[in-house]
C-alpha cells in the first residue's frame, strides 16, 4: 500500500511552489515592519548614534520615510547644548529629503530637494537634556604620558601668554620709571667696565711706584752740581808743567764720561716712559668699548621694549582670541574622533617608524568606469539644498536663507560646481548682513575651494585684552565688521585672510601708575577704527597663523613719544650709572696718567739740558785747555830755541 | 542559520542519494556565480531569487558560492586586468554608455573592472561547469557511493532498528 502510494507520487515540477507562502509571509513582514517600525526605529537609532557622537542628547520630533515617494522627512530636532543643558544649541523644525526613483533604478542618487528649515539657537527645553559624563581617564603609562602631555602643552601656552602679558607689562614699568636705581646697586659687581677700571688703576699704580724708584736711580740735581762743581775744579789754563796738562785733560775725560753715563740713563728711560703711557691709553680705550656693552647688556636686563606694532597686537589680542582657539580646538577634538584615520594621516609628511599597523591583504578594488554622457545622472546629484530660519520664533534665531546648488560626484556630467550661499541676520543679536558663499570647484584639473564669509555688523561685548600685574586693558563695547576669504586647493594648499575691523570701541585702561593710566587711557581712547588681520597659510594640517593689526601702529604713534622720553630717559640712567662708577676711577686714571707724564718728562728734559751745557761747557775748556797748552808749548820751545840760539852766539863769539 | 545548515544537511543528503543530480549541477553553477558577483548586486539577487524559486539545491549553490568566493579573491589581479580590457574596448563602448544609463543594468556594478572581470569568467565557466559537476556528482555516485555501501560496515548499520527509524522518519518529514 505504502510503496504503490510512493510510486503514485507525482514527480515536483521544476518550480517550488511551496516556497510562494514563505516568501509571501517575508515580504509582508517586511512591508508591516517598514510601515510601522522602521521611522521609529531608524529615529530612536539616530538618537542614540547623536548622543554618542556629540556628548548630548538629541530628540527628533518625528522621523518619517516613504518608499515609494523616496523620501525622507525629519522633523524638530532638538541638540542640548551641553554647558546649558536647560536649552537646545540648535534647533531644527524641519528637515526634507526626496530622491528620483528614475535615478535611484539607474543606481544613482538624484535628490530634487533636500531642505533645512526653521533653525534656531539657544531654544529653551521643555526639560533639561542630558550630558554625557567626561571619559573616565584610560589606564597604563600612555595615559600619565598624555597628561603629561597634556600640562606640558597647558605650561607652554601660559608660558606664551604671559610674555604677550609681560610685553605691555614691560611697557608699563618703563613709563612709570620703575624703581632702576636700587636694581642697578645690586648688579654693580657684575659690571664688565667697573672691573676693568679698576685693573688699570691698580696698574697705573704700578706704575708710578715703579717710575718713582726708577727717577731716583736717574741722575738728578745733586748728581749735576756735583759734576758741575768737579768740572770747575778743572785748571784749564796757564799750566806749568806739560803733566799738569795732562792731569787736567784726564779729569776733564772723566767728567765728560760720567755726563755720558748720566746722557745715556736719561735718554733709556724717556721711550720706556713713553711705551708705558701708549699701554695705558690702549686701556683706557677698551674701557670705553666695555662701558658701551655694560650699557646694552642693562637695558636688555631692564627689558627696555622696542614699540613693535605687531607685538603690541598680539599682546592685546591673544587673550580676545584665546575663546575661539578653544572652540576650534574642541571640534577638532570631535573630528579626530569621527573622521577615519587615514584622512587624517594624509597630511603627515612622514609616517611614525614605530607603528605597527597589522591589517590583512587588501581585496582588490579595481577602477570603476563611468559611462556618463551629457545631462546622464551621476552618482549623486543633489540639485538644490535649501536651509532657512525666521526671526522672532526664538530669541537668538534670524532671517536666515541658505541653498547649495548642485552637490555631486561627477561635476563634468552638468559641467557647474557646487555653490553654497547663506544669507541672514540675526535682529535680536545686532547681527546684520551675514553672508557665506563656498565654492567647490571640480571642473578644473586640481580642486579649487574658495570661501568668503562677512559679516556686516555685529556687537562685541565686554573682553578682557591683557591683565598684567601692571596694568589690565578690557575692551568694554565695539561693533565688529568681519570678513574671512580664502582657498583650499587640491584639498592641501589652505590660505586663508580675515579681517575684523572694530568700530565705536570703548576701552577700560587701569594701571598702578597713574601717569601710565593718563598715558594709556589717552592712547587708547584716541584710537579709530581697529583693524586686525589674520593670515593663515600651508599645508594641511601645518598651518601658520599670524595677525596684525593698526592698533599696534595707532598705539605706537600715540605712545611713541612718551615711551621714546621714558626709554631715553632709563637709557641715560644706566649710562649715568655707569659713568659714574666707572667715571670716577678714570678720571683719577686720567689724572694720574698726565701727572707722571708731565713730571717725569719735565724732570728728564731738564736733567738732558744740563747736561748738554755741561758737556758743551767741558768741551769748550778741553779745547781751552789743549789750545792754552800747545801756545804754552810753542812759546817755551821758541824760548828754548831763542835760549839755544844765544848760546850758539855765545859759542861763535857774535 | 538553521535554514542554511538545514540546506547543506540536504545537500550530502541528496548528493548520497540516486537522485535530483541536475538540482545539484545547477545549485553549483549558480553558486559559481554567486561566489564570482558582488554581495549587492543585481546579478547575485536574481540567481538568488532564481535558486529560490526553481528547484534548485540551495545548500550546493551555497556551499558553492563559499568555495568561489575564495576562488575569485585568489584571481582579483586576472580579473581586474579582463574586466579593463573589456571595459576599454572601443566597440563596446557605446553598448556600455547605453547600460550605464539604463534603468536596472547599472545595478549589477558591471561598469567595475573587478566586476567585470569576474562576471566574464562566470559566465564563460557556468555552462561547461553545470555538465562537470554533473559528471563529477555521477562518478561520485558509482566510484563513493557505491563501494561504501557494500562494505561490511554499512551492511551492519544499515540493518539496524536505528536506520530504519531514520529512514522512516526522513521518508514521511523530509
Amino acid at each position: 500500500m505504502t510503496n504503490k502510494s510512493l510510486d503514485t507520487k507525482k514527480a515536483p515540477g521544476p518550480i517550488r511552489w511551496n516556497a510562494l507562502i514563505p516568501f509571501s509571509i517575508f515580504c509582508l513582514f517586511v512591508y508591516v515592519y517598514s510601515h510601522f517600525f522602521l521611522d521609529h526605529t531608524l529615529r530612536k537609532f539616530l538618537e542614540w548614534g547623536s548622543y554618542k557622537a556629540l556628548g548630548v542628547e538629541v530628540n527628533i520630533g518625528s522621523f518619517e520615510t516613504s518608499f515609494w515617494g523616496a523620501k525622507l522627512s525629519i522633523r524638530n530636532i532638538q541638540i542640548t547644548d551641553g554647558e546649558k543643558p536647560s536649552q537646545n544649541s540648535v534647533e531644527i523644525g524641519d528637515i526634507r529629503f526626496g530622491m528620483s526613483w528614475d535615478a535611484l533604478l539607474r543606481a544613482k542618487i538624484l535628490v530634487n530637494e533636500a531642505a533645512i528649515e526653521n533653525i534656531q539657537f539657544a531654544t529653551t527645553r521643555k526639560s533639561p537634556g542630558k550630558v554625557a559624563p567626561p571619559e573616565p581617564p584610560r589606564q597604563g603609562p600612555s595615559a600619565v604620558e598624555e597628561q603629561a602631555e597634556r600640562l606640558k602643552q597647558a605650561a607652554l601656552a601660559k608660558a606664551e601668554q604671559e610674555y604677550a602679558d609681560n610685553m605691555l607689562g614691560d611697557l608699563a614699568a618703563i613709563l612709570g620709571g620703575t624703581d632702576s636705581k636700587a636694581q642697578l646697586g645690586k648688579i654693580e659687581s657684575s659690571l664688565e667696565s667697573k672691573k676693568k677700571a679698576q685693573e688699570i688703576e691698580a696698574e697705573i699704580q704700578q706704575k708710578q711706584k715703579y717710575w718713582d724708584e726708577k727717577i731716583r736711580t736717574l741722575p738728578n740735581q745733586k748728581d749735576l752740581q756735583a759734576l758741575n762743581d768737579q768740572f770747575n775744579r778743572i785748571k784749564y789754563k796757564d799750566f806749568k808743567s806739560p803733566q799738569e796738562l795732562q792731569t787736567s785733560l784726564q779729569e776733564l775725560d772723566a767728567v765728560l764720561k760720567k755726563g755720558d753715563a748720566y746722557s745715556k740713563q736719561i735718554g733709556n728711560a724717556g721711550p720706556e716712559l713713553e711705551n708705558d703711557l701708549k699701554k695705558i691709553s690702549t686701556d683706557i680705550k677698551s674701557l670705553d668699548a666695555l662701558i658701551k656693552a655694560d650699557v646694552k647688556a642693562l637695558e636688555s636686563r631692564f627689558r627696555i621694549p622696542s614699540i613693535n606694532p605687531k607685538d603690541i597686537s598680539r599682546a592685546l589680542f591673544n587673550k580676545y582670541l584665546g575663546k575661539y582657539n578653544s572652540k576650534i580646538n574642541h571640534y577638532r577634538g570631535i573630528a579626530e574622533k569621527y573622521v577615519p584615520p587615514k584622512y587624517l594621516k594624509k597630511g603627515k609628511d612622514k609616517e611614525d617608524p614605530n607603528e605597527v599597523l597589522i591589517q590583512p591583504r587588501e581585496r582588490e578594488k579595481g577602477i570603476s568606469y563611468e559611462f556618463g554622457r551629457k545631462n546622464s545622472y551621476p552618482l549623486l546629484w543633489i540639485k538644490k539644498a535649501t536651509i532657512s530660519s525666521q526671526a522672532g520664533m526664538s530669541p537668538k534665531s534670524g532671517n536666515i536663507r541658505g541653498e547649495i546648488l548642485d552637490i555631486t560626484t561627477q561635476q563634468s556630467l552638468i559641467g557647474r560646481p557646487t555653490v553654497a550661499t547663506l544669507k541672514g541676520d540675526f535682529p535680536a543679536d545686532q547681527i546684520e548682513n551675514l553672508l557665506l558663499k563656498i565654492v567647490i570647484n571640480n571642473l578644473q584639473p586640481e580642486s579649487l575651494i574658495s570661501y568668503n564669509m562677512e559679516i556686516g555688523s555685529y556687537p562685541i561685548g565686554a573682553s578682557e585684552l591683557v591683565q598684567s600685574p601692571d596694568v589690565q586693558i578690557s575692551l568694554t563695547k565695539a561693533t565688529g565688521k568681519l570678513s574671512i576669504e580664502g582657498t583650499l586647493k587640491a584639498l592641501r594648499d589652505f590660505k586663508m585672510n580675515i579681517n575684523n575691523q572694530f568700530a565705536a570701541v570703548g576701552f577700560s585702561v587701569e594701571a598702578k601708575d597713574k601717569t601710565i593710566k593718563d598715558i594709556l587711557g589717552g592712547a587708547f581712547a584716541g584710537l579709530p577704527i581697529i583693524n586686525i588681520s589674520g593670515v593663515a597659510s600651508g599645508f594641511l594640517p601645518a598651518i601658520s597663523f599670524d595677525i596684525s593689526s593698526n592698533i599696534g601702529t595707532e598705539l605706537e604713534r600715540g605712545l611713541r613719544r612718551q615711551v621714546d622720553a621714558k626709554i631715553a630717559e632709563a637709557r641715560k640712567q644706566i649710562e649715568t650709572y655707569i659713568n659714574g662708577e666707572v667715571g670716577k676711577t678714570r678720571e683719577a686714571i686720567e689724572k694720574q696718567v698726565s701727572q707722571l707724564k708731565n713730571q717725569l718728562a719735565t724732570e728728564i728734559k731738564k736733567i738732558e739740558g744740563q747736561l748738554d751745557t755741561q758737556k758743551k761747557q767741558a768741551e769748550t775748556k778741553a779745547n781751552q785747555a789743549k789750545k792754552d797748552a800747545e801756545n804754552q808749548g810753542r812759546k817755551q820751545l821758541e824760548k828754548e830755541g831763542q835760549k839755544a840760539v844765544d848760546d850758539l852766539k855765545k859759542k861763535f863769539g857774535f | 542559520m538553521t535554514l542554511l545548515l538545514k540546506q547543506i544537511f540536504a545537500f550530502f543528503r541528496l548528493l548520497n542519494s540516486e537522485t535530483g543530480t541536475n538540482q545539484l549541477a545547477a545549485g553549483l553553477a549558480c553558486g559559481l556565480i554567486l561566489g564570482f558577483s558582488p554581495v549587492l548586486s543585481l546579478q547575485a539577487f536574481l540567481v538568488l531569487f532564481l535558486a529560490f524559486f526553481l528547484r534548485i539545491q540551495l545548500g550546493a549553490a551555497f556551499l558553492s558560492a563559499f568555495f568561489f568566493k575564495f576562488v575569485a579573491f585568489m584571481i582579483d589581479p586576472l580579473a581586474d586586468k579582463l574586466g579593463r580590457s573589456v571595459l576599454e574596448s572601443d566597440t563596446l563602448q557605446p553598448l556600455f554608455v547605453s547600460m550605464y544609463n539604463m534603468p536596472l543594468v547599472p545595478l549589477t556594478r558591471f561598469n567595475n573592472s573587478i566586476v567585470m572581470g569576474s562576471a566574464v569568467i562566470s559566465l564563460l565557466l557556468t555552462i561547461p561547469g553545470f555538465f562537470v559537476f554533473k559528471n563529477l556528482i555521477v562518478k561520485y555516485r558509482i566510484t563513493v557511493v557505491e563501494r561504501f555501501r557494500t562494505t561490511k560496515f554499512w551492511k551492519g548499520f544499515a540493518a539496524t532498528k536505528f536506520y530504519n527509524w531514520y529512514c522512516k522518519y526522513s521518508e514521511l518529514y523530509g
